[in-house]
């Protein structure tokens, strides 16, 4: 009977996602190098990659529907997870207290991975309603769901993970038949609302100095000082720019992050270095592998066996998405800095492993799309 | 789908989610675009601006040299600590203020300026905090490279002056180029930048050109700290070339030594070649140390005492040879003489005039200090009558002074080569100033012009000049320092773009003498007299010499009024003189400040400079020589 199982595990099993994902992985390892070749963080997303191939093993030949009844579990010990955070066992790095250091199991980052119970949590509630319209009532429960991680990540505060939470929801509703109009009424409030709550923010002084700086540097990256808040924006845009066609091919000579003008290189500006040393060859091939994994895991969605299954995988890709494009956007100058992971390339455990868990999902939906 | 058709356009909802992640991945792409292929090129070079830096590597200045190789100046190797601006923009620079002061033992005010002015240079650009540290300083810096790293230590060579005040007037100093001379249209089109080491005052000065090396750079990758990765490129400076100075170090300490030893200490030697004008030795006192200036400016000690210079009621800072300008006295009368016999108001034959024991003028009684009765020229000389000269002077008149005065050129600068020389004053000077004011150029001022008084004040090196020519039968040389410029090689290959072309040497470019005319027993009537002064009975006649015969001329100015010649406002003294008498090697002037008569007081030291170079002269005196005068 087990014997049976894999066989026909191993038939189904989704190579190529699982190769891709690997391989922007591997490609994200030579970048980390790239970054700091003198530093040993290349070596250790090595063995993060090889840890997090074991957990993507692991969640992708289990049973995800198994997985979505508990849900509630994994939801639970998420928020008490996030809450340790606030314990003295949280850590603060670089001024945020985003990290808990437990024994045995070490330093990780608690936001990272109870995005999974919280999408597992949310599938779990709209994969059984009925099918129709999403009733206010329905929003108002998924948003309680969703409020929970959410308000104790702002506690910590780690406002830019907070943000990665919301396409997650967004998804959810989009995809559980929320009106289209309310849709368009969303657009229209935020294409309203943004602007305003930026002018209402500065002039009451609620909007932080350096917020101000970071989001005028992309407005208009010459009003800003150089060696301030802007800095990042203006080096990194250095540093995409510097790239040309084909990239510098890792001479360590002109290397923005070599020397040091690059801030953060290895995690928040890996695109950054990827540009530098690739060019706009190597950036557009991996925006391309992007773009082909999500399509992908989107295709496993429409063949998923039942709706949690699918709301699981395109909350995923819409975090995904998200992410990416929040990064990316950063290191073109584009969107202001916010210290978003860029997915599978960022150096940082907590990151590829709950990227690559998220990616077993998927996997594992797409195992079980024939059994019922 | 599965599930597909029990939830409203779930199909179409799943497309819109996909689509619009393909849209925002393709906006990213396009965002790319622009950024590498349309203003890759741009941003290339940005980041190359920012992390290539030309340090430059200072080029070793040329040497100064005596006319036997004795070192007078040189260049020897220090640190300083130096502020590279980079670091220094991310930072508030007044928090640095009380560490680097404290740090370093500097002014507070003098790092608050430094600060200031490094904030208004180019980026990457770097300037001296402090200069010559010690290794309590470097190993400060290198304790806190983390804390501060702006802050390097860099070998420099600094220019050091062996010989403390000896000879400083003549070599002068160097330092940091002024914000007034960077104004200088010429001296920007040599290439000089803020920061640059440049001559003041002296053959510093005059020869900086020459001395002046060219500086070459490291052309070196750095991080976003300023903190040097690795090189480029190297392009080595071209040392400056070395100078060869007339200076005989040896005449020179005599000089000084003679006027440390004098009543007042204070006043100029000048020994001068009169056979071509270089010179041998020029001392001023009171002098200074250059090295003061060198490494001082940047310690408060070391501003304090450049201020006391200045504040000297002394005037240490002041070349007295060719800036002093004095009555000359009773050396005034060896041009007076030679101007007499040109114009014609005396002969050979009947140089006779009145002495008489003094003049009156109008109501207005002015004596001779004693009473020759009717002198020949020589016996006036060699016993300065002062009664002989107010009479020639109005039997040439103020017109036949002025001629003489035009030619000796005591009208100009005698144009040697240090800056700032004055122009001696003359009554052709001032003959327009004393019309206007006092309607006529009365002919009381005319005697008092006759003795070096009133209206005439020399510069000592004018009045060498003058004396010297004499000597030599009418022959007038330009006064130099300079004998010969080293040569210096080039540097690189011919074919680079950084080839730095090889220096010539050569030496100095004499101008053609001037020349006096008069005839030879004319000469040698004067000659005979400035020769009586020493060696038949003359007011210097205690310091005649056997077997040198030293021809010169003692003078007395009066400083304030007739018989008032007390406490500060003495006479000066006054001794200018040259030797052989017959055919002259080494002319000498003294003039002692405020000390009273000549003869007592300048001439002693001008005998002193003579058996300096005696003991050191080649060849010997011949026996003949002396038997012929």
């Amino acid at each position: 009977m087990v014997a049976i199982l894999e066989k026909r595990d191993l038939r189904d099993f989704d190579w190529l996602t699982t190769l891709l994902a690997l391989a922007i992985a591997a490609f994200g390892v030579w970048q980390i190098h790239n970054a700091l070749p003198t530093e040993s963080y290349w070596s250790k997303q090595i063995y993060g990659i090889g840890i997090a191939l074991v957990a993507f093993l692991i969640v992708a030949f289990m049973d995800y529907r198994r997985l979505i009844d508990s849900a509630p579990v994994f939801y639970v010990i998420g928020l008490v997870m996030l809450l340790l955070v606030l314990t003295p066992l949280g850590v603060q790095v670089n001024g945020q207290k985003a990290w808990v250091k437990l024994p045995l199991i070490g330093q990780f980052q608690p936001s990272e991975f109870v995005k999974i119970p919280t999408v597992l949590m949310l599938a779990k509630y709209y994969g059984s309603r009925k099918s129709g319209i999403l009733s206010f009532r329905e929003m108002l429960i998924g948003g309680a769901i969703f409020a929970g991680p959410i308000l104790l990540i702002m506690l910590e505060p780690d406002a830019g993970q907070a943000i990665t939470y919301f396409p997650i929801l967004a998804a959810m509703f989009f995809l559980s038949g929320i009106k289209v109009r309310y849709v368009v009424l969303a657009v229209v409030a935020a294409a309203i609302l943004i602007p305003s709550a930026w002018v209402v923010g500065v002039k009451s002084g609620k909007i932080k100095r350096y917020q101000e700086e970071r989001i005028l540097a992309i407005i208009d990256p010459d009003s800003v000082d150089p060696k301030g808040y802007g800095y990042h924006t203006i080096q990194s845009t250095i540093t995409v720019g510097k790239g040309g066609l084909s990239g510098i091919k890792g001479d360590p000579e002109t290397s923005q992050s070599v020397l040091k003008f690059l801030p953060e290189p290895h995690t928040d500006f890996i695109f950054a270095v990827t540009a530098e040393n690739t060019g706009f060859i190597g950036c557009v091939s991996l925006l391309l592998a992007y773009a082909l994994l999500l399509s992908r895991m989107v295709a496993g969605a429409r063949q998923a066996s039942d709706r949690a299954g699918m709301l699981v995988i395109m909350s995923i890709v819409c975090g995904m998405v998200f992410q990416i494009f929040m990064n990316v956007g950063m290191a073109l100058g584009v969107l202001p800095v916010i210290g978003v992971p860029l997915p599978l390339m960022s150096a940082g455990l907590s990151a590829i492993l709950s990227t690559f868990v998220a990616i077993g999902f998927v996997i594992s939906v797409k195992l079980r799309r024939f059994v019922n | 789908m599965k599930i597909g058709d029990s939830i409203q356009n779930l199909g179409a909802r799943i497309v819109v989610v996909q689509a619009v992640a393909f849209v925002l991945l393709a906006l990213l792409g396009v965002r790319l675009y622009y950024l590498q292929i349309v203003k890759g090129d741009y941003y290339s070079e940005r980041a190359e601006n920012q992390r290539v830096r030309l340090i430059p590597i200072p080029a070793p200045r040329g040497a100064i040299l005596d006319r036997n190789g004795k070192l007078l100046v040189d260049s020897r190797p220090t640190y300083n600590v130096v502020l590279s601006n980079e670091p220094l923009k991310s930072i508030n620079v007044n928090d640095r203020v009380d560490d680097y002061a404290r740090g370093l033992n500097l002014d507070r005010q003098f790092v608050v300026e430094r600060l200031n002015l490094i904030k208004k240079q180019n980026e990457f650009e770097a300037m001296v905090l402090k200069e010559n540290v010690g290794m309590a300083d470097i190993s400060w810096v290198e304790s806190h490279s983390l804390e501060f790293p702006e802050l390097r230590v860099e070998l420099q060579p600094q220019r050091y002056y062996p010989l403390g005040t000896t000879l400083a007037h003549v070599l002068g100093y160097v330092g940091e180029i002024s914000p007034k001379q960077l104004e200088d249209e010429e001296l920007r089109e040599k290439g000089l930048r803020p920061g640059d080491i440049v001559g003041k005052g002296g053959l510093e000065q005059y020869y900086d050109e020459y001395l002046r090396g060219k500086p070459g750079y490291r052309k070196v990758i750095v991080d976003s700290r300023g903190r040097v990765q690795s090189e480029l490129e190297k392009v080595d400076p071209q040392s400056g070339q070395d100078l060869v100075t007339t200076i005989d170090l040896d005449l020179q300490m005599e000089a000084e030594s003679q006027l440390a030893k004098s009543a007042t200490k204070r006043g100029t030697i000048i020994s001068m070649d009169p056979n071509n004008g270089e010179i041998f030795a020029m001392a001023s006192a009171p002098s200074f140390d250059p090295n003061i200036f060198v490494r001082g400016s940047s310690t408060s000690e070391g501003r304090k005492q450049i201020a006391a210079y200045w504040q000297d009621e002394k005037r240490p800072l002041y070349n007295r040879a060719i800036q002093g300008r004095y009555p000359p006295g009773s050396t005034w009368k060896i041009p007076m003489s030679v101007g007499a016999l040109q114009d014609g108001a005396i002969t050979v034959a009947h140089s006779n005039v009145l002495c008489g024991g003094g003049i009156t003028i109008g109501n207005k009684f002015t004596r001779c200090m004693g009473s020759h009765g009717s002198p020949p020229l020589d016996y006036a000389i060699t016993k300065s009558c002062d009664g002989y000269y107010y009479h020639l002077a109005l039997k040439m008149t103020i017109e036949g002074i002025i001629k003489m005065v035009e030619t000796f050129e005591f009208d100009k600068r005698t144009g040697i080569d240090l800056p700032n020389e004055k122009v001696p004053q003359t009554p052709k000077t001032w003959m327009p100033w004393v019309v206007k004011h006092e309607g006529k150029w009365g002919d009381i001022r005319t005697v008092y012009a006759s003795v070096g008084q009133d209206t005439v004040v020399m510069t000592p090196i004018s009045m060498l000049r003058a004396i010297a020519s004499v000597g030599m039968r009418g022959k007038m040389y330009t006064p130099h320092f300079l004998k010969e410029f080293k040569p210096i090689g080039a540097v690189g290959q011919e074919s680079d773009i950084t080839y730095i072309p090889a220096r010539p040497g050569f030496g100095y470019q004499h101008p053609e003498p001037r020349l006096i005319e008069l005839k030879q027993d004319q000469w040698d009537l004067i000659l005979k007299g400035m020769w009586g002064v020493v060696n038949n009975g003359g007011t210097a006649g205690s310091i005649k010499m056997p077997g040198w015969e030293i021809a010169g001329k003692t003078g007395t100015a009066q400083v304030a009024e007739l018989g008032k010649d007390t406490g500060g406002n003495k006479d000066h003294a006054w001794f200018d003189s040259f030797a052989p008498a017959s055919k002259p090697e080494i002319a000498v002037l003294v003039l002692i400040e405020n000390s009273g008569f000549g003869a007592a007081n300048a001439a002693p030291a001008a005998k002193a400079m003579y058996e300096s170079y005696l003991t050191r002269r080649t060849p010997p005196p011949a026996e003949g020589e002396v038997a012929k005068q």
